[in-house]
């Protein structure tokens, strides 16, 4: 008997949470694919933090549709197979929404697989928030109307590194491109010798090598110290710009490095004071902003937020006005009118505005480039040195061309 | 006996058909992984188990197959009139093309050399493939769609995995049909005593390739099944991890018996889905399993279940469950204080344990399991300490129970065996 | 010009062969005396350089060099008493495999205690000066300790092996056990010293090594092919072969570098240079580029050619 009223009494609070269920809106679920385990797991540790960080945020702020999001963490540990996997498990969890960022190779498949998810389930698509797969065709041949990029390719980032080293008189006239043999190395490449002519220096040498495989990188300072270069230029992340920075300092050679990965953690600490008076060129600069973003990440995460970090919240943010904007006006969640409220999105960040290109879902971010110097406002990896704000170059001044193998199809 | 095994056989696979439909989507997508690494842990295995060959670059015929598949698909998007299910054929072709050159090569040395020489293979295509954009597509890979075919569209994982599951029995049953023919012997004969084949008349050197050939072929159909699943590849497909994996598999599952590696991808597979989204220190895990496998069970989780089931009848099984019963609670008392011990220490060596600290000035509590420890209290370090011990002498004191009915139960066989 | 090329492209690749000595003596050592391909043995290189980073970290680089070679040497000895031993009866297939998942699990635990980054493990400041310049360019001191460390490190080896009983009776272990068992010698002590020694050398490499190439959790995965392809190409066992082939390796990385030949390039000897950049693809990849693959190239064409190395003897 009692085993019985047990049961009824079961059954009807299981009813009560059905109705319940159905009188609130399903709760938004939001994935964050990066490696968590494996080599790159490092990297995907800031990714994972930093989106977090922005995701809690828009929760704080009340959610989405009076629910709070739904925040589910992947490990795809830095492999292609991975991702797939752990992308279609997020879909399996019903997840609506994708971060990732932490490799070119993962973006590209991630954006085939969220597009052609969503050309076989028009009434569940997906949004994908790429914040940091750089490569060009990401917004080129690869680009659809479900994919945004927060993150600056290349040419946005070269662009600027020379205009303020050049301002500050530290280009020089001869450059020495050294970049990694994949895509990002390779559109690094090109953008440095595209801006060659406007830019008022020549490229002496361009040299391509392994990714991630040399450990001693003394043969290519002997290569770059035959072509006498003033300034290296160089889109080399991790372990391949530690080292040739090293080997650099090492050989006593004194030319300028203008980079794009040199706030990567244990960078500086491992380089020393061969890093001094080096440039680099990113989407974000505590120094040059206020103090409470920098006090508020380090209150809820242990650290001021670094290298990717602060871009990834930028991503989130706009993500979080996107929301915002299409609150209460649909029924349940519409990842296309989320798209089309990102697509009008204007961010004020302490660097500047930061806008949605609809053309192609660039974001165009501005651009600060800084130098490495002691006394820095915030000293990075437990030594003296840190970023010095140079000059920070507008997003629509820094943004490259919209490529012409971007052929968007919109919704409707 | 052989009815017994193939009423088994058919009792373990029957829920792999009906089951399916009932599982979440999360299920059936692991289900179709299960599947992939089940065939191509078997093909390895051929090469391994049958032919004695310990291949570390089996990478190379996997992604070869998955990146074949992929030119397929993307020849039939673009109008090809290439049925939809028999694309992961293509994966099958490209293995043995590739298979047949590397094995040319790779069959000429044995033991550790030949080891060795797939490990150059794999690792030399791993470094090449991401140069080489027209065929493996720069560092992204490949992406390709599948196309409806014969009024199934393919679009749902299901699908997906009825079309798995048919190729993957169809692979296994061939494979295993293989090793039955004369050829097949004759291939154990080459692990057990090259010499002999040789003095039989046979050409080793064909012989081994035949066998890295069709192995290299099964692991390109498997591969061509994760191209089909995931409609991507990219060159990490070719590297050390992949061929790393196969291994884990084979070994766990046992090679010594034919369904062995099936077991072994079964349960990594599903060990890996239940527990790489829980903690960050799977891999470690996973490892430890490995390693433990190696030490005290050679043959294999497989090895084992066929050793009980060669002695079915000579066993007293209910003499043995007690002390069972004590084995089973000795390895989840072991485990659970060293996945205590490695979870705490993940906690008190993260950052966020790292703010707490600065902020306490010492060593405050860290959170675990819903309560807070003390880090520098011994409480804390005894309740897994104490597990461990515990685990400890009752895996002793089952050992002690379980050897004398095992060694009788083998006398019994051997005996049994003479009489017969 | 070619002067300079020459010089200073030799000067760098002999230490980077010096390095990859250091490593994979102690795998030479192990694989010639045991027949035990050891899959751990990067790690236990990786395990010397944090164990130094830790010491040095307090303070003391000096004590650290001295503590990582005798710590990982005992984990080589507990490794092998422990481990190993008890899969011996089974086949070197399985020392193997199990050396592989020990790797696995090394490399997890290390991630577990010192996180995922890589560490500020650097050489003491006495240490940091330049030796000589060379056509402008400074030459660090540090390296000509790595290329030192290396040369004293074969030279003992050597002597021991050649000049002392130990050698004798170490290889009497491997080739006749039991005959070296009847004769009196304790052929278990003999292969767990071998196996210790072994993993000391790669501990006292890392030591030493790692405050100059950067200490994380992946270098083991980095090194861990590259000293197979020494070992084997110097021929398994050598001791001679692999100081040979690490050098071979360290020079031709270097000068690989300053090399734009292209299969392209090759082709134009006979006039179908065109063509080929029209190909494009592999055709146009330089040797400066893929000269990650050369090595592996390399092992491929002896392993096949010469499987007993350049300086092994013949299986």
């Amino acid at each position: 008997m009692a085993a019985r009223l047990a049961g009824g009494t079961a059954l009807a609070m299981l009813g009560l949470a059905g109705l319940a269920g159905a009188a609130a809106a399903e709760p938004l679920k939001v994935a964050i694919i990066e490696p968590m385990s494996g080599p790159d797991a490092a990297t995907g540790e800031l990714y994972v933090t930093a989106a977090r960080y922005g995701l809690e945020e828009i929760n704080r702020g009340g959610g989405f549709n009076g629910e709070s999001i739904e925040i589910l963490l992947y490990d795809n540990g830095g492999t292609a197979a991975g991702t797939v996997d752990k992308f279609k498990q997020a879909v399996a969890d019903g997840v609506r929404v994708i971060f990732q960022g932490s490799s070119s190779a993962a973006a590209g498949q991630l954006t085939a697989d969220v597009r052609k998810h969503n050309l076989r389930n028009p009434d569940s698509r997906l949004l994908y928030i790429n914040d940091g797969g750089a490569a060009l065709d990401l917004t080129g041949d690869k680009c659809h109307f479900y994919h945004f990029r927060f993150q600056a390719p290349a040419p946005m980032l070269v662009g600027p590194l020379v205009e303020a080293m050049s301002e500050a008189g530290e280009l020089g006239t001869k450059v020495y491109s050294i970049n990694q043999n994949y895509s990002w190395g390779r559109d690094m490449e090109t953008a440095i010798r595209e801006r060659a002519g406007n830019g008022g220096y020549e490229v002496v040498e361009a040299t391509l090598h392994d990714v991630a495989k040399i450990q001693d990188f003394a043969p290519y300072v002997a290569r770059i110290k035959a072509a006498e270069p003033d300034t290296v230029l160089t889109g080399n992340w991790s372990n391949d710009l530690l080292l040739l920075m090293k080997a650099t300092g090492e050989a006593g050679l004194d030319v300028r490095f203008g980079t794009a990965f040199l706030d990567q953690p244990g960078n500086i600490a491992n380089a020393g004071e061969t890093a001094l008076g080096h440039y680099l060129a990113s989407t974000y600069n505590l120094a040059a902003g206020s103090e409470a973003f920098p006090e508020d990440y380090k209150a809820r995460t242990g650290h001021y937020p670094v290298y990717l970090e602060p871009r990834v919240v930028i991503a989130t943010r706009a993500f979080g006005k996107a929301l915002e904007a299409v609150e209460g006006t649909g029924e349940g969640i519409d990842v296309t009118a989320i798209a089309l409220a990102l697509e009008e999105v204007t961010l004020e960040t302490e660097m500047g505005p930061v806008t949605i290109r609809k053309e192609d879902h660039q974001a165009v971010m501005p651009i600060v480039v800084s130098r490495v110097e002691r006394g820095a406002a915030y000293p990075v990896d437990g030594t003296d040195m840190g970023f010095a704000p140079v000059k920070t170059i507008p997003g629509p001044e820094a943004v490259y061309p919209v490529q012409e193998s971007c052929e968007m199809q919109r919704p409707g | 006996m052989r009815r017994h095994h193939l009423l088994l056989l058919v009792l373990l696979a029957l829920p792999l058909v009906v089951l399916p439909p009932f599982l979440s989507l999360g299920l059936q997508n692991t289900l179709v992984s299960m599947l992939v690494a089940a065939l191509f842990a078997v093909s390895f295995n051929l090469l391994m188990g049958q032919g004695g060959m310990l291949s570390f670059g089996h990478a190379a015929f996997f992604g070869i197959g998955a990146f074949a598949t992929l030119h397929l698909m993307l020849a039939v998007e673009d109008g090809l009139g290439v049925p939809t299910p028999l694309l992961p054929l293509a994966g099958g072709l490209a293995g043995l093309a590739l298979g047949l050159v590397a094995g040319y090569f790779a069959t000429m040395r044995a033991g550790v050399y030949f080891s060795l020489v797939t490990l150059a293979l794999a690792e030399l295509l791993h470094t090449l493939a991401p140069q080489w954009d027209g065929m493996f597509g720069g560092e992204a890979g490949l992406s390709s769609m599948r196309m409806p075919w014969g009024g199934l569209i393919f679009g749902s994982v299901l699908e997906v995995y009825y079309l798995s599951l048919a190729w993957v029995a169809l692979c296994l049953l061939l494979l295993w049909a293989y090793t039955r023919t004369p050829f097949g012997r004759l291939t154990l004969a080459l692990r057990d005593n090259e010499q002999r084949v040789r003095f039989m008349g046979y050409d080793t050197h064909k012989a081994r390739l035949v066998v890295f050939a069709v192995s290299a072929m099964f692991s390109g159909v498997a591969g061509g099944l994760l191209a089909f699943s995931n409609e991507v590849a990219n060159y990490t497909t070719f590297g050390m991890p992949v061929s790393a994996q196969v291994v884990l598999h084979t070994f766990i599952g046992g090679s010594t018996v034919f369904l062995g590696p099936v077991v072994g991808a079964a349960v990594l597979t599903l060990f890996a889905f239940f527990v790489s989204d829980l903690t960050r220190s799977w891999l470690l895990y996973q490892g430890v399993l490995f390693v433990l496998v190696m030490l005290y069970a050679p043959l294999g989780i497989g090895g084992i279940v066929e050793l009980h089931l060669r002695h079915m009848r000579e066993l007293r099984w209910r003499a043995l469950a007690g002390p069972y019963l004590e084995a089973t609670a000795a390895g989840l008392l072991v485990a659970a204080g060293f996945v205590f011990v490695i979870e705490s220490m993940a906690v008190l060596f993260s950052g966020d344990y790292a703010v707490l600290r600065r902020d306490a000035g010492g060593l405050p509590p860290f959170p675990f399991l819903g309560t807070a420890w003390q880090p520098l209290s011994p409480l804390t370090w005894l309740v897994p300490l104490l597990a461990m011990a515990a685990g400890g002498w009752l895996a002793n004191r089952a050992r002690h129970r379980i050897a004398p009915l095992w060694d009788e139960a083998r006398r019994a066989h051997t005996q049994g065996g003479e009489t017969a | 010009m070619l002067m300079e090329f020459l010089v200073v492209s030799v000067l760098n690749g002999a230490i980077y062969g010096m390095l990859l000595f250091m490593v994979s003596a102690g795998l030479t050592l192990i694989f010639g005396m045991m027949g035990v391909l050891n899959f751990a043995h990067a790690s236990f290189y990786m395990l010397g350089a944090y164990i130094a980073y830790t010491l040095s970290s307090l303070g003391h680089f000096w004590l650290g060099l001295l503590l990582a070679p005798v710590l990982v040497g005992l984990l080589g000895v507990v490794v092998e008493r422990f481990l190993l031993r008890r899969v011996h009866a089974f086949g070197h297939a399985h020392e193997l495999l199990l050396t592989f998942g020990l790797a696995f699990i090394f490399e997890e635990l290390v991630k577990l205690f010192y996180g995922n980054f890589p560490v500020d493990y650097r050489m003491p400041e006495e240490l940091r000066f330049t030796a000589f310049t060379v056509f402008g360019t400074d030459y660090p001191f540090y390296r000509l300790f790595i290329g030192g460390t290396a040369i004293a490190m074969f030279a003992l080896l050597y002597l021991l092996l050649s000049r002392t009983r130990v050698g004798l009776v170490v290889r009497a272990a491997e080739r006749l056990p039991q005959t070296a068992e009847a004769l009196g010698h304790n052929v278990p002590l003999v292969f767990m010293g071998v196996f210790g020694t072994g993993a000391a050398l790669a501990g006292l490499a890392g030591g030493v090594a790692g405050a100059f190439f950067p200490t994380s959790p992946n270098m083991a995965l980095e090194l861990g092919v590259i000293v197979f392809v020494v070992v084997v190409v110097g021929g398994l066992g050598s001791l001679e072969g692999s100081l040979l082939a690490s050098l071979l390796i360290g020079l031709f990385s270097s000068f690989a570098v300053g090399l734009d030949w292209s299969l392209a390039g090759a082709l134009d000897i006979v006039g179908l240079g065109e063509w080929a950049r029209g190909v494009g693809g592999l055709m146009t990849t330089t040797v400066s580029s893929i000269a990650g693959s050369v090595p592996f190239l390399l092992m491929l064409v002896v392993l096949l050619l010469r499987p007993a190395g350049l300086m092994g003897e013949r299986s």
